[in-house]
């Protein structure tokens, strides 16, 4: 049976770009899919080990920070990756997030987490006129505002120390008490990021699903082309880059928080934006997990580059080596590559990958070519005419 | 009060010509390419150390290096264009070149520090504490001498552009690429010429900046910022708006530098930035083109 429908669908046009209903393909989805869920758990349940797994608090403590990176690597992309701006200065929100959690708490008293949350909402409704402002420009424009925006904040929490403790930095109230002891403390605050992170894949998920999801990539191909097909563009744009404040900014506090202490250098550092930035184009900014992957193998790769050669100003040419080459050679990430590879064994593939403009074209003349004939096969039912090599011959040059 | 204020006005000219150099160099880069080039003030940082350097060598005024810097700046830009820029997809140019050239300016920060540590360097000149007075106003004579070298750059620049049939090419380059590659301009070529220009200009700024200034790795971060603050207000692609801007951005900044002192009159560049995207996002003298970039 199978092997009679592979025959009896050939797709001379095209062999890559088969039909989902195609048995090979779909053998091979299923074990594809189970692979990405195996591997999926394996990487959960390592994540989840690696406090047991550490042996020493300062092994932990570098899993916290890039833990870290990749809940801002998260809350980055939600702008990023759908709506393809590209903000180098996600900073702003990180800092800010920072921040509000120890003003709040500084001054207020309230319960650091309750500052937490309520922090984030406060930088998410800081992000409005932010996000109007910049919002209106687009491209590269766009960029130099985010770019913008950290060195304004960074001149302001310097400027305002009365506040802010300036350069000579601002102590954050520990949220456990003293009994709790520092390898605890980063257990604890490893999987406090681990929720957030999976908080984070949740919500982004569901938006890659949604008409709004559809919407926000639209905007990514082509801005344009989606105002004239009726996406509010403006309104989700702003929507998701509220959100992705929101999220960059938890991040920051629960950062604050677990780091104790704040030096506008390092909150609103153009560098802790730029992490962000590569860590997303590393593992793939349109993919779910890209940015975690990315944070993971970057953010681990920068650990030891410190380790090894300190915290010098060559940690800095090698950030930028990274970048250039992720952005001169693979500007789709390491995710959707690896994933294109594996998709080139299957038989037939489906696009579970999502394909530009041109792909698309070309696939829907292939169907187009394809029904065309099999209507004209079953209206004329001669068999030897075979219509579909009529039509790859010469009705579609 | 006055003498203050006539300073402080003459002090805005002569920074707002620096400044209108350097956002002429980076409008170059934008015009020809479409690219923002963030590494334009790391470059700038780079001619100031090599200034310093060759300064520190031989002793001989840091002026002189502009003969090296100058042409060596111009083939960095044409290499530049031609082996990374060009080599990116045009469908995400603008975001990517922007990333692109970010890297460029961290591995540039990062190899100045590597190679001459973070300290803070100063060249050191028989005339580097003289000053003129005029109209009651004292201004050192080392920041008449970077505005000179500035504004005949510019001059240089402004000739270049509208009297030589290259910058015929290179303006019709600038204002519509294909149609200008239909008339027979090789465009690839001019557009790396009007990059190699662009980073001719950070050449110079750096020794003119070299001249009365403490320079360190990082200080680029805090030249970009007013630099693309003034290319957006001034709308991106349009130099005499470019050069407007940064003469009327400096001179606020340095008039506001008396009420607010010298970290917060800096905020003005970012507020005209923000002002001038909510108002009028295309910039105040920019075409067409400049608001979807």
């Amino acid at each position: 049976m199978p092997n009679a429908s592979d025959l009896a669908t050939p797709t001379p046009t095209a062999p890559d770009t088969g039909r989902p209903d195609d048995s090979a393909g779909e053998r091979f989805d299923r074990r594809l899919g189970l692979a990405k869920a195996g591997l999926g758990v394996v990487a959960i349940v390592l994540a989840l080990m690696v406090p047991w797994l550490a042996p020493d608090a300062f092994i932990l403590s570098v899993a916290v920070v890039i833990a870290s990176y990749a809940a801002f690597a998260v809350g980055w992309n939600f702008v990023g990756g759908f709506t393809g701006y590209i903000s180098l200065g996600h900073a702003s929100y990180s800092g800010l997030g920072g921040y509000a959690v120890a003003l709040l708490t500084t001054h207020t008293g309230i319960n650091p987490w309750v500052a937490l949350v309520l922090g984030a909402v406060v930088v998410a409704l800081l992000a409005v006129p932010i996000g109007i402002a910049s919002l209106r420009v687009r491209g590269a424009s766009f960029v130099i505002v985010s770019i913008a925006l950290v060195l304004i904040l960074l001149l302001v929490f310097q400027s305002w120390a009365s506040v802010t403790g300036g350069s000579e930095g601002l102590r954050v109230p520990r949220p456990f008490d003293s009994s709790v002891l520092r390898p605890e403390q980063h257990t604890r605050f490893y999987f406090l990021f681990l929720v957030l992170i999976g908080i984070a894949l949740v919500v982004w998920w569901l938006i890659d699903r949604s008409q709004f999801g559809a919407g926000l990539k639209a905007i990514r191909e082509d801005e344009d082309k989606a105002e004239a097909l009726g996406v509010p563009t403006f309104r989700y744009k702003l929507v998701v880059f509220v959100i992705s404040a929101f999220f960059t900014s938890l991040a920051g506090g629960l950062y604050a928080l677990w780091f104790g202490n704040l030096d506008p250098v390092f909150q609103f550092s153009i560098l802790t934006g730029s992490y962000m930035v590569l860590m997303s184009l590393f593992g793939g900014i349109r993919s779910l997990v890209g940015p975690v992957v990315g944070a993971v193998v970057v953010g681990y790769a920068m650990e030891v580059f410190k380790a090894q050669y300190g915290d010098s100003q060559f940690h800095l040419v090698a950030l930028g080596l990274l970048l250039a080459v992720v952005v001169l050679f693979m500007p789709e990430g390491v995710v959707p590559e690896v994933l294109g590879l594996v998709h080139r064994l299957r038989p037939a593939a489906t696009s579970i990958r999502e394909e530009s403009a041109a792909q698309l074209l070309e696939r829907n003349r292939a169907i187009d070519a394809e029904r065309r004939a099999q209507t004209e096969a079953t209206s004329e039912r001669e068999p030897v005419e075979d219509p579909r090599h009529a039509t790859t011959g010469k009705g579609r040059s | 009060m006055t003498a203050l204020i006539t300073q402080a006005v003459i002090l805005g000219i002569l920074l707002g010509g620096l400044y209108a150099l350097l956002a002429a160099g980076l409008t170059l880069y934008f015009g020809v390419m479409r690219v923002v080039m963030i590494a334009h003030s790391a470059f700038l940082i780079l001619a100031a150390y090599l200034a310093w350097a060759f300064h520190r060598a031989t002793g001989i005024d840091p002026l002189f290096s502009l003969i090296a810097t100058v042409p060596l700046f111009f083939l960095l830009g044409v290499v530049m264009q031609r082996f990374l820029l060009s080599r990116l997809k045009p469908a995400t140019l603008t975001m990517m070149s922007v990333l692109l050239t970010f890297a460029i300016a961290l591995i540039i920060e990062g190899m100045l520090g590597f190679v001459w540590t973070g300290t803070q360097r100063r060249i050191s000149l028989s005339y580097s504490t003289a000053s003129l007075e005029v109209f009651g106003a004292n201004i050192a004579v080392v920041k008449l001498v970077a505005f000179g070298l500035a504004a005949v750059s510019l001059l240089a620049l402004y000739l270049l552009m509208k009297a030589t049939s290259f910058g015929q090419a290179l303006r019709a380059t600038i204002q519509h690429k294909e149609a200008a590659a239909l008339l027979g301009i090789d465009t690839e070529k001019v557009a790396g010429y009007g990059f190699g220009l662009g980073l001719a200009t950070a050449a110079i700024g750096g020794t003119a900046l070299a001249l009365d200034s403490t320079i360190y790795p990082s200080l680029h971060w805090h030249w970009i910022g007013p630099l693309m603050a003034i290319i957006v207000v001034g709308g991106l692609g349009s130099i005499p708006g470019a050069a407007i801007a940064a003469l009327v951005l400096g001179l606020s900044q340095s008039l506001l530098q008396i009420p607010l002192g010298t970290t917060w009159a800096q905020t003005v560049f970012y507020l005209a930035l923000f002002i001038t995207l909510m108002v009028r996002p295309q910039g105040f003298f920019g075409g067409r083109l400049a608001q979807r970039f």
